[in-house]
């Protein structure tokens, strides 16, 4: 049932705090379907890339809706789910889930049970990323409760250090592109193509 | 020690132009502004004539969200000599203050001003800043609104007050100061699509149907705003769906869903001309409003 992160997910969302950092930002999980029907029930969901939505307010419904939407025809395609959603807060200092998270998060949850809201801790962004800088939530008995993040929560923690640690000093976060770059300008391609080739060809 | 600038090889006059440019549509590009700004002052100081105390300023306060603050000591050294009693520089001071979180000391430094000159609506603004800085939303919220039963006409501050509204998700009062912003702004679109995702998100059939007409106007200001055709979808559909809408209503929001979904699928399959990547978004529009119209019908 817990969630892990795959070298893509976690940085594509470092890149989109990076982006923005005097905003909140804000963006969805998504996981594989599993092939065979009998899904060992703790077998860890594997996160395996997000799709950045919004930066700056995150407290309005229409532009989410259409996101939710069209990302779930996208994941249909793809044989993907969405799995979770992580935001970064407007402030450095405060890595809690806010009404908005939860919000979307018991969205999500409607389809998955097992949504986990993943928050990035942006006072602890750095060029090397030496350790992780997310807060997981996961929801028992109507609260969101932290857990301990460690190694553990990613596929590959050594590969995603060095690859997100990478990509911000390179400055890719410059051409990420999240939801609201795609309202602005359709041609602009919110499945980060560009940054996904980056992140396959430092791997 | 820089990190890799984008912009190696302009001239001096394209970097003067990019940084007042940058000036004019108030764009927070930080960290191209150090990148422009600081080999502009560096290289071509002597060039700039009177425009260098502006771009000294500009260049500061990108140095602040970069953390550079070596480099924001310079820039403000030079203004403090160039103008030792000004309240603007005194102003650039208190931000640099605010960005080492030193913000007791900041708002010392604005209260100061505001003794001398309690007109300065900069150092008000900042003071408001530093409330939203220190996760006082409520406190940030009413200084603001004493400020503009003040300065009534102050747009940026309007605007800033629906911000804090909006994440505080009191869409009334923020639907309120959007309602002010497009009365003095008719033909601002953004303030229209703006308004029309409040009431959108305040939900209830009333605030949907009004939604529509304001998504519906702001694609009359600007028929390429994205956001106001897919809200006018949206509201369009959600009313049409309403069971509580009689039989004329909901054909007519049938229609006008219908319009836009097919604005939508050609607005998409312009911008997918040429792309091979784009075609996945294209199809996922395609299903995502034939599926809604499904839930309509």
């Amino acid at each position: 049932m817990p969630i892990i992160l795959t070298t893509q997910a976690y940085c594509k969302m470092l890149l989109h705090a990076a982006k923005y950092p005097h905003c909140a930002v804000n963006g969805l999980l998504v996981a594989e379907k599993t092939k065979d029907n009998k899904k060992d029930p703790s077998a860890p969901v594997l996160c395996v890339d997000c799709v950045p939505l919004f930066h700056g307010t995150l407290a309005l419904a229409p532009m989410l809706e259409v996101a939710l939407t069209l990302i779930d025809t996208w994941c249909k395609e793809n044989r993907y789910f969405i799995a979770g959603y992580y935001q970064a807060n407007e402030r450095t200092k405060d890595f809690r889930p806010n009404q908005v998270a939860e919000k979307v998060a018991a969205r999500i949850a409607e389809n998955f049970g097992e949504t986990a809201i993943v928050m990035v801790d942006s006072n602890r962004l750095t060029m090397s990323c030496f350790e992780p800088i997310v807060v997981i939530f996961d929801h028992h008995e109507n609260k969101w409760k932290s857990r301990d993040v460690n190694q553990d929560c990613f596929e590959d923690w050594c590969e995603a250090q060095k690859i997100t640690s990478s990509l911000l000093e390179g400055r890719s976060y410059e051409q990420l592109i999240d939801f609201d770059n795609h309202l602005d300008d359709l041609r602009n391609d919110w499945t980060n193509p560009v940054i996904n080739k980056s992140v396959l060809d430092l791997c | 020690f820089n990190s890799i600038s984008i912009f190696p090889f302009l001239s001096f006059t394209e970097m003067r132009d990019k940084l007042r440019k940058w000036r004019e549509d108030n764009c927070r590009n930080s960290e191209q502004i150090v990148d422009v700004g600081e080999e502009l002052i560096s290289d071509h100081g002597s060039k700039l004539g009177d425009d260098v105390w502006i771009i000294y300023e500009q260049v500061m306060i990108a140095a602040l969200d970069c953390s550079r603050d070596d480099l924001a000591m310079t820039c403000l050294q030079e203004l403090r000599k160039q103008f030792p009693d000004s309240h603007r520089v005194k102003r650039l001071s208190g931000m640099r203050l605010e960005a080492l979180e030193r913000y007791d000391e900041a708002t010392k430094y604005y209260e100061a001003i505001l003794q001398d000159d309690p007109t300065n609506t900069a150092a008000r603004k900042r003071k408001i800043s530093i409330l939203k800085a220190q996760g006082k939303p409520a406190e940030a919220i009413r200084e603001l609104n004493e400020y503009l039963e003040q300065f009534v006409g102050d747009q940026e501050a309007w605007h800033e007050l629906s911000e804090l509204y909006i994440n505080e998700h009191d869409y009334g009062k923020a639907a309120f100061c959007l309602e002010e912003l497009m009365m003095t702004n008719p033909h601002n679109h953004l303030y229209c699509e703006q308004y029309a995702e409040v009431k959108y998100t305040q939900g209830g059939l009333d605030n949907l149907e009004l939604s529509r007409k304001y998504f519906a106007q702001a694609l009359r200001l600007n028929n390429r705003n994205m956001r106001a055709l897919f809200g006018l979808y949206m509201s369009a559909s959600h009313i049409a769906a309403s069971p509580k809408v009689g039989a004329k209503v909901k054909k007519d929001n049938i229609k006008y869903a219908a319009w836009a979904a097919n604005q939508i699928n050609r607005a998409y399959k312009l911008a997918g001309r040429g792309t091979k990547e784009n075609k996945c978004s294209v199809k996922a529009v395609e299903e995502m409003l034939e599926s809604m119209q499904i839930t309509m019908s």
